[in-house]
């Protein structure tokens, strides 16, 4: 089949993905014990307070119903196109607009996933070929010791240990919220503060942004590398065995053409797929690194929210998560597919 | 004929003989390296109850969030306890967890995959379909799902981790048997005749362990650290038991104050263990890996 | 062997990572000077921007070594001199900014009707008024300062309440404050009772209370009661009495917003502050900040002492312990935790305060079913606890044996519990003995706690309470837990054999703790007249409590109320269904040069008497 088909073949794929995603979460939901209504009252409640606060939640219609409405309200393109984002319903703690939470959070998390991804890439990309290049050699022995090690470390524990001798010890860096609270935050251009500092000119707020990303991206960026140094390093090893790198060296071009132009752009594919999923991993380990880091993102947003079991919110944040993920890897596979023609057949 | 020819090969493969293991080099020392940790903190957890100084349960043997003393070697928690015999105990609940996820992870995700992939067809797409959804889905909010219908525990965090972790299995099987099932000689086999449980389990399934292997190796290592990450959200087991999340979880309030070894020595533990299994997958894969051989 | 490519391309990277971390190193240092100053004046931004192209050319330089050291210290020097400069002017601005940091966040609205949450109560008392407050220090709680109401008088039946309202305070708009806006206030919050069943004069019972407001005179209202009750100024003195301005408060809804600081508040401007800016993301408060209220009733009187109050949000206490040392904040109140508040009592740059506190944790039985539908069983486990144990090691002192249900310095208190004594082995066994139960036949229960952060340290808690309990050689204890919701669930479900609560005042009346003993919501049974069908043998003890109880509420005797609650403690002693563990201080920590502190037994921090001094 040709590339356009095969595209098309794969979004249709993922639209049952996502249903099937939005259904479990809705039932896993409300097969939690522990009654929302009843998290409002501290102190005490009469069946009638209950009942007022059943229906002002919309929990007093049936299961089905309220699936319905759900689902109807994630494709209201007349609420998109009035408040910028989907309606998600109301959050059942604060009664704020679940949509406009999610949104509000999202660029911390995606800020996050974006710094610690490049910094995974390029130390793992980097130190695979390095190590693939000195194959056998201390410094491959020393490459693959730290690659292995760092897929050994729990992310909230390096991430603890950075916040201890930076952010305690050294007093270098911020333990945690995405600015020191004394400077306000730049405002809102695309919601990344790295960014947004910029393209107002203000250095300070950069800096002090930047300060308070360094630790968490470093962490995470760390954690993944393991992957992709391994990666890199044994695609590269086999792609450098093939027949055709013999033949380019023999031609005399140059090792660097060679390991950078010819096997790593042929090494390359795999690993881009491991990106894919590194992504899923990275949102994962996303909540873990938020909350060590009291990183306002939605992965510390889904955890506040269980506990006040926020069914709306929960709903929104983990579907906001899944289709996330369902379109990484979709780009992923077609970019694979467009790469690589052998996949489409 | 055919079988005696299979089971070589599976041993050929699988089990080249621990002494031929450092022949093979660095993978070699690898497995072997990772199998002395794990060894040693399997151990070291059974015989903890015997070699504890102290009982690791018991408040206040010593003054709160001492800094580690000769009376101490690794100082106290901020409840008076002996870090040193909770780190000697303190593993037992991460094993358990993690060898039931992979367990169960094995016994649902492999015969899943291994039928599905074989039989392929719309009940193939229809598994991937809802495979693919789950694992799309945050595993750690499976997990808190899991962990707040069910309970605590060692099983329920079992559970949890299991759930998140079976589409792994499914998809490496699932891939692998895609691949296994155009060879030649699973042809001939369906050629003469033989019955599709046959086929599946005496020529496709031993193909599929070496790379098994691994992902549960791997599997064992990933677990652990769930577990450990479970138990930093606040979804760990009871305070009582001594548990190495568990400190380190604690631990982290008293950073701020430099109590630096509440949560060092326990970290330290965990990661020696993933590290044991990541050391061992990663060695076998290597080892089974046709295209590394020269 | 490496090859030339990637040797030099890891040695630029390093090189690098060396001159962008030094410089940076250098910058931040230089930077954080000026990040000292706690203001947002542009000047300082602008300054700080040139600084750093400064700094940045000066980066540039550093190759031409011999000619640009000169030229390079003598721009440093210029440099410090522009710091001096703006450090001195902003040092004077500093007075008149206090930054508060905190790990809380408003739950959902700041309207009286609606907000039932303790830092919605925070930020409402300092831009709110009531008709009474309660005295800054007070011990007891019971001692009343005027606010809006300037006299006061309680029929003999104290089921009717005069109040004389004070008068020339006016809105914004020109309108002035009179007894019509009381009765509008109080009215609507207990209209909006049916439809905002979660707000707080739903949970404190306003319309069980209140009768009818009525309007005698322009500046003269009256509330009839439906019972006599002597604790109505404490009712009148929380926050879900503030008067609001019916121009922003329409009486069928709640209209504000949450994160909306319209400065129209609908709580009318007759509070020491007013809300300037509230921001929230995704339900957690970013920055709330409270500015001087200009026609603030007592502002001639200099309150608010300080102009502004900026309160910042931490997520973590132990960041908020870093940030007091570190200066960014200057003071904290609540959050910090035992640990790092008797560091920081060392810390010379920093001020720790004590008071009283108010917030204890108690003891439930389930007497639905065995073993603690035996009273042996419950006071034998209850002489069994170890107070002391609990608030040594887990709160390092920081909080103190409770002996009755209501805390020390309120009306009321006593040492019943005392009776039973703290690691009482001797009683614990012999009562035990004769419910059948010894070292060869244990008493098993389960004992729950709440794990996800509710109260604090609950697990540590349980765990020594468990340890204190197996001492004895005659109890098991199982330890259970489950997060906040499931908690809840539990409670209600009745599964939970003994389990851990809380209780943090409303108003700061024994009338709002002495009810614990018996609080059908706490769902011990203990107050039914049957249980699984056979008489309840506590159901008399809990009638006479109740009689003692309402007898206390309809007097303002104190010395009659003391040996009224004397006499509930007694019983509750005896039936022990709710037992009192401990009550916490309270304590803030501040810069050195902040005054005006006020711990007392209400809880509240009253910001608009803080002032920065030298």
């Amino acid at each position: 089949m040709g590339l356009r088909s095969y595209i098309i073949t794969r979004i249709l794929l993922t639209i049952p993905t996502l249903l099937l995603l939005l259904s479990m979460v809705f039932l896993i939901m409300r097969v939690l014990p522990g009654d929302p209504v009843a998290l409002h009252f501290e102190k005490k409640a009469t069946p009638e307070q209950m009942e007022s606060m059943r229906r002002a939640l919309g929990m007093d219609e049936p299961l089905w119903t309220q699936y319905i409405e759900y689902l109807g309200g994630l494709v209201d393109i007349g609420y998109i196109l009035e408040h910028g984002y989907p309606n998600l319903g109301k959050s059942m703690q604060t009664f704020e607009e679940v949509g406009g939470q999610i949104f509000s959070a999202f660029p911390a998390t995606l800020e996050l996933a974006f710094y610690s991804m490049i910094i995974a890439s390029v130390i793992g990309i980097l130190l695979g070929v390095i190590s693939s290049k000195s194959y056998n050699s201390i410094l491959d022995h020393l490459i693959r010791g730290v690659g292995t090690v760092t897929y050994a470390v729990p992310i909230f524990f390096l991430g603890i240990v950075f916040q201890l001798i930076f952010g305690v010890y050294l007093r270098w860096l911020p333990t945690g919220l995405r600015i020191n609270p004394a400077v306000d935050a730049p405002a809102t251009i695309t919601g990344l503060y790295t960014v947004d500092s910029l393209l107002q000119g203000n250095l300070f707020k950069f800096f002090e942004s930047s300060k308070a990303l360094l630790l968490p991206s470093l962490t995470l960026g760390i954690i993944l590398s393991g992957m992709f140094i391994r990666m890199t390093r044994t695609n590269m090893l086999e792609t450098l065995r093939l027949d055709f790198v013999t033949a380019a060296k023999a031609r005399g071009l140059k090792e660097s053409t060679v390991t950078y132009g010819y096997a790593l752009r042929n090494a390359f594919l795999p690993i881009l797929t491991v990106m894919g999923l590194q992504f899923a991993i990275l949102l994962g380990g996303a909540i873990l690194t938020e909350t060590t880091f009291s990183w306002p993102g939605l992965g510390r947003y889904i955890v506040d929210r269980i506990n006040f079991r926020d069914y709306t919110a929960i709903q929104g944040a983990v579907v906001l998560f899944g289709l996330f993920v369902t379109f990484v890897s979709l780009v992923v596979d077609i970019l694979y597919a467009y790469l690589d023609p052998r996949i489409r057949l | 004929m055919t079988k005696v020819k299979i089971k070589r090969s599976i041993l050929a493969r699988l089990i080249p003989g621990v002494t031929s293991l450092t022949r093979k080099g660095p993978s070699g020392w690898m497995v072997i390296l990772g199998t002395i940790i794990v060894s040693a903190l399997v151990i070291m957890t059974v015989i903890a109850p015997w070699i504890a100084p102290y009982d690791p349960t018991k408040t206040s043997v010593g003054p709160i969030r001492e800094p580690p003393s000769p009376q101490f070697p690794m100082g106290t928690t901020h409840l008076g306890q002996d870090m040193l015999s909770r780190i000697l105990c303190g593993g037992s609940i991460m094993l358990q967890v993690s060898a039931l996820s992979v367990l169960v992870c094995f016994l649902i995700g492999v015969p899943l995959g291994l039928f599905s992939s074989y039989v392929g067809g719309s009940f193939d797409k229809a598994c991937s379909l809802v495979i693919d959804a789950v694992y799309a889905f945050p595993g750690l909010v499976i997990a808190i799902a899991i962990s707040a219908m069910l309970g605590r525990g060692v099983v329920n965090m079992a559970l949890s981790i299991a759930v998140v972790y079976i589409p792994s299995y499914f998809r490496v099987v699932r891939s692998q048997v895609l691949s296994i099932k155009e060879l030649t000689y699973v042809e001939a086999a369906r050629g003469i005749g033989a019955k599709w449980h046959a086929i599946l389990f005496r020529y496709v399934f031993p193909n599929v362990i070496p790379s098994i292997v691994v992902v549960a190796t791997i599997n064992f290592a990933d677990a652990i650290l769930t577990a450990a990450g479970l138990t930093f959200i606040g979804l760990g087991v009871e305070i009582h038991i001594p548990d190495w999340g568990r400190d380190l979880t604690s631990g982290w309030e008293y950073l701020s104050s430099g109590a630096w070894w509440i949560i060092t020595f326990p970290g330290l533990m965990v990661i020696l263990l993933a590290l044991g299994f990541t050391l061992i997958g990663e060695g076998l894969s290597e080892l089974l890996n046709p295209k590394l051989q020269r | 062997m490496m090859e030339k490519i990637e040797l030099s391309i890891v040695v630029l990277v390093l090189i690098g990572i060396i001159v962008s971390s030094g410089t940076m190193y250098y910058m931040t240092t230089v930077v954080s000077n000026v990040s000292e100053m706690k203001s947002d004046t542009s000047v300082l931004v602008e300054s700080v921007t040139n600084l750093t192209s400064t700094v940045r050319d000066l980066a540039t330089i550093t190759g031409l070594i011999a000619e640009t050291v000169g030229e390079y210290e003598e721009m440093m020097a210029a440099l410090e001199a522009k710091l001096a400069a703006i450090e001195k002017m902003l040092a004077e601005k500093e007075k008149e900014v206090l930054i508060v940091g905190t790990t809380d966040s408003v739950e959902k609205t700041l309207d009286p009707a609606q907000a039932y949450d303790y830092f919605g109560w925070c930020i409402l008392q300092q831009i709110s008024g009531t008709l009474v407050s309660v005295k800054p220090g007070s011990e007891t709680g019971a001692d009343f300062v005027p606010n809006l109401a300037v006299s006061w008088n309680a029929s003999d039946d104290l089921d009717v309440w005069d109040f004389t309202l004070r008068q020339g305070i006016t809105f914004p708009d020109g309108t002035e404050f009179n007894a019509t806006h009381v009765k509008y206030s109080l009215d609507r919050a207990i209209d909006l009772i049916p439809t905002i069943p979660e707000g707080a004069p739903a949970g404190l019972g306003y319309d069980a209370i209140i009768n009818r407001t009525e309007v005698l005179d322009t500046y003269e209202v009256r509330f009839h009661l439906n019972n006599p009750f002597s604790p109505f100024l404490g009712i009148l003195s929380c926050r879900a009495s503030a008067i609001v301005n019916p121009a922003y408060a329409p009486i069928e809804e709640v209209e504000y917003q949450p994160g909306d600081p319209r400065d129209s508040t609908p709580v009318a401007f007759v509070g020491p502050y007013y809300l300037s800016k509230w921001e929230r993301v995704a339900g957690r408060d970013i920055e709330i900040r409270l500015d001087r209220n200009p026609y603030y009733w007592n502002v001639t009187s200099e309150y608010p002492k300080t102009k502004t109050i900026i309160f910042r949000f931490y997520s973590k206490a132990s960041t908020l312990r870093l940030a007091v040392e570190a200066g960014d904040v200057d003071m904290a109140f609540r959050h910090i935790s035992s640990a790092d508040v008797l560091d920081l009592e060392d810390d010379l740059d920093v001020e720790v305060w004590w008071g009283t506190g108010a917030f204890i944790q108690y003891l439930c039985f389930q007497e639905r079913r065995a073993p603690f539908n035996d009273t042996r069983v419950r006071v034998a486990v209850t002489a069994a606890l170890n107070r002391t144990a609990v608030c040594e090691t887990v709160f390092l002192g920081l909080s103190d044996p409770l002996y009755s249900i209501i805390p020390p310095g309120m009306l009321g208190h006593t040492e019943a519990f005392q009776k039973l004594g703290d690691a009482n082995y001797t009683l614990t066994t012999s009562l035990l003995a004769a419910a059948g139960y010894d070292a060869n036949n244990k008493l098993e229960f389960d004992l729950w706690y709440e794990s996800s952060g509710h109260y604090p340290m609950s697990a540590e808690q349980a765990l020594i309470y468990k340890e204190a309990l197996e001492d004895s050689g005659v109890i098991t204890v199982t330890l259970r837990s489950a997060d906040w919701a499931g908690y809840k669930q539990n409670r209600d479900d009745e599964i939970m054999d003994a389990y851990i609560y809380g209780w943090y005042p409303d108003y700061v009346d024994p009338d709002n703790y002495a009810f614990l003993y018996w609080a059908k919501w706490i769902h011990t049974n203990y107050y039914n007249e049957t249980i699984n069908g056979l008489p309840n043998p506590s159901y008399p003890a809990y009638l006479q409590q109740v009689v003692l109880y309402d007898e206390a509420r309809a007097t303002t005797n104190t010395t009659l109320r003391e040996i009224l609650y004397a006499q509930i403690d007694d019983i509750a002693v005896e039936q022990c269904s709710v037992v009192p563990i401990y009550v916490s201080t309270a304590w803030a920590v501040t810069g050195t040069n902040i005054y005006g502190i006020y711990l007392d037994i209400t809880q509240d921090m009253r910001y608009w008497l803080i002032h920065i001094g030298e």
